[in-house]
């Protein structure tokens, strides 16, 4: 499940001409593909030209120190703590922390639900929480609500909320059609939302929260209580949304979906941030370098000695070296002309860099 | 700000129609009680108020009653039940802000309550043969009386949003609301003739009786201190729900119920 080692960040300059680029996004995993995305296509249409749209990498979010204190004397509780996260358009954050980290509490300051005690949210170069435009730059899909009205039908729900959104009712009605389109729900577009299936409700939350085509999306666990098809479908959403260049603040448990959908990873424990950078450089640092080795057939005594003065050890055909990466060619060189089965680094995985990061860290017994 | 009453009114019906049955169940209950009224028992209102013994004046006292009781509770109730079924966060996070939303809400909610009981007046008068006559000046009254109505609603939203749980309250305020539309403080005298303007609605209600009780033209003094009462109270109201919204807010108590 690991990022391929061709991973690059999406805001890199891409080498098109600007008018053709805006329409084309880099496909992220597994490997870059150049694909025409409608949905883009239409929201640049002039009669939709009712939100700006920022030049490609520009910082969507930005918070400063956030912090929240819940409580006063014995009762005070510090639930985050000078939290800061820089994201770009176009970048998936994935935000991991163990049960009452300071996720939710961090979310809900960016989406000017919950009042930070200190420090300041940036979205779009607006304060959601003196500027209520800037609302108009986020969508959230939050966790343990149903984000919908169970008893309109997505087509209705869509127009709904995006006039909530103060987007123009008949574009909001038009541009639900297309979510729907796109999302694949045409044919549930008039059954109530109480009768579709815990994915598809999932799926018009996700709908609901673009209507009014943020820069910014917030999905606090997106994946979760869904089957694996209903998790695959709106993984590949999210990746398509990523796509269009609009930036994503993503919480999940499920260590492995963040893995592959994110850019970058931001660790919280105990309300403070213990870890952010790239998930590649995140994944590398933990991945040791300790490298299989599988060969097909018997060694010959003289290889077997060769390989083991190298620091390698031999189980039949199996090797296992722990030495420097140059080393290794010395001990493929030692190896030939055995033909060579299988060559792997240990990679670590974002589960066990998380639980490494959240036991090992210097408070963790605190 | 049209089109959030627009799709707000859409909403409403929409939530309102889904399934039929309860409609139909709710409509034959109301028309139960107004029938009730229409062969003159009168005690079928229950504790309501009436602006004299016509039919006229009965029909119209239950229809207020009911009506403002259900302005008062709206706001309160709708909070509770979205925080209660998770979509109370996207309401917030609307650019239009909460108390713009829930005035449209508000508003869309009384369409609804007013066509419906329009409809079934209608329906009474074509069975029973009776025929409802009110003067066109009772309107102005009743909008100073809905925006104290909207004012104290806001209050109660206000409640909601920070202790959540108001239930308990709502039940208690319905008896606050009877001494507000039944008592008739217009014939006090002394101090009470003139602090009646500082108490919420009973400035308009007293008007109301004037029309519809003791037969007299509408006091355009009194009138506009009726009025200024509505206009106090509903800004008030909207003060007090903006400062219940930054209090949620910054205890992280929003989605909470």
């Amino acid at each position: 499940m690991a990022l391929g080692s061709t991973h690059q960040h999406p805001a890199t300059p891409l080498p098109l001409l600007p008018s053709v680029a805006k329409n084309f996004k880099i496909s992220k995993h597994p490997t870059y593909r150049w694909e025409l995305n409608p949905f883009v296509q239409l929201a640049h249409r002039p009669t939709d030209d009712w939100t700006e749209h920022s030049s490609p990498g520009s910082i969507v979010l930005d918070t400063r120190d956030l912090s929240k204190v819940y409580g006063r004397g014995k009762q005070r509780f510090e639930a985050v703590k000078q939290v800061s996260l820089t994201l770009r358009q176009g970048e998936v954050l994935a935000f991991l922390g163990p049960n009452g980290a300071g996720k939710t509490t961090t979310i809900k300051m960016i989406a000017g639900l919950v009042r930070p005690t200190q420090g300041q949210v940036t979205v779009a170069g607006e304060d959601p929480h003196r500027q209520p435009r800037a609302l108009r730059h986020i969508g959230a899909v939050l966790e343990g609500n149903r984000n919908l009205y169970w008893r309109l039908t997505p087509e209705e729900n869509l127009e709904y909320f995006g006039v909530l959104r103060q987007v123009p009712r008949k574009v909001a009605h038009r541009r639900g059609l297309e979510l729907l389109a796109r999302f694949g729900l045409e044919e549930k577009r008039s059954t109530p939302v109480q009768k579709l299936s815990r994915g598809m409700q999932q799926k018009v939350a996700i709908a609901i929260a673009l209507i009014h085509n943020p820069k910014l999306l917030l999905l606090d666990e997106p994946t979760l209580g869904l089957d694996v098809e209903a998790g695959e479908m709106v993984k590949a959403l999210v990746r398509q949304i990523a796509q269009e260049g609009r930036a994503i603040l993503l919480t999940t448990h499920q260590l492995d979906v963040a893995e592959e959908l994110s850019d970058r990873v931001a660790i919280i424990r105990r309300g403070q941030i213990i870890a952010e950078q790239s998930t590649e450089a995140l994944l590398k640092e933990f991945s040791s370098s300790t490298y299989h080795l599988e060969v097909e057939g018997e060694l010959s005594p003289q290889q077997i000695h060769t390989v083991t003065q190298l620091g390698a050890t031999v189980q039949g055909a199996q090797i296992t070296y722990a030495g420097t990466p140059e080393n290794l060619y010395g001990l493929l060189g030692a190896l030939s002309p055995v033909p060579l089965v299988a060559v792997q680094r240990d990679r670590a995985d974002l589960t066990q860099v998380f639980l490494k990061l959240v036991k090992d860290h210097p408070d963790a017994n605190s | 700000m049209i089109d959030l009453l627009q799709a707000e009114l859409k909403r409403t019906w929409i939530q309102f129609i889904r399934y039929p049955t309860e409609v139909i169940s709710g409509i034959v209950i109301i028309m139960a009680v107004f029938y009730g009224l229409f062969a003159s028992a009168q005690y079928m209102a229950g504790p309501g108020f009436a602006f004299g013994d016509r039919l006229d004046a009965v029909v119209l006292g239950y229809a207020m009653w009911t009506l403002i009781i259900s302005v008062n509770n709206d706001i309160a109730i709708n909070l509770q039940i979205e925080a209660e079924t998770g979509t109370l966060e996207q309401v917030f996070l609307s650019p239009y802000g909460a108390p713009r939303v829930f005035l449209a809400r508000a508003f869309a909610s009384l369409a609804l309550r007013l066509v419906i009981l329009m409809v079934v007046l209608l329906l009474l008068m074509g069975i029973s043969g009776s025929r409802l006559a009110f003067p066109p000046m009772l309107l102005l009254p009743l909008v100073s009386l809905l925006l104290a109505g909207y004012g104290l609603a806001f209050l109660m939203g206000a409640v909601a949003l920070v202790f959540k749980r108001v239930q308990q309250i709502l039940g208690i305020f319905q008896f606050l609301l009877l001494f507000l539309l039944a008592a008739p403080l217009e014939e006090a005298t002394g101090l009470m003739q003139y602090l009646r303007f500082l108490i919420p609605m009973l400035p308009s209600t007293g008007l109301l009786r004037d029309l519809m009780a003791r037969g007299l033209g509408l006091d355009w003094f009194t009138y506009g201190l009726a009025l200024l009462n509505g206009m106090v109270y509903f800004a008030l109201g909207l003060l007090v729900f903006r400062w219940a919204e930054a209090t949620a807010k910054q205890r992280g108590s929003l989605s909470g119920y």
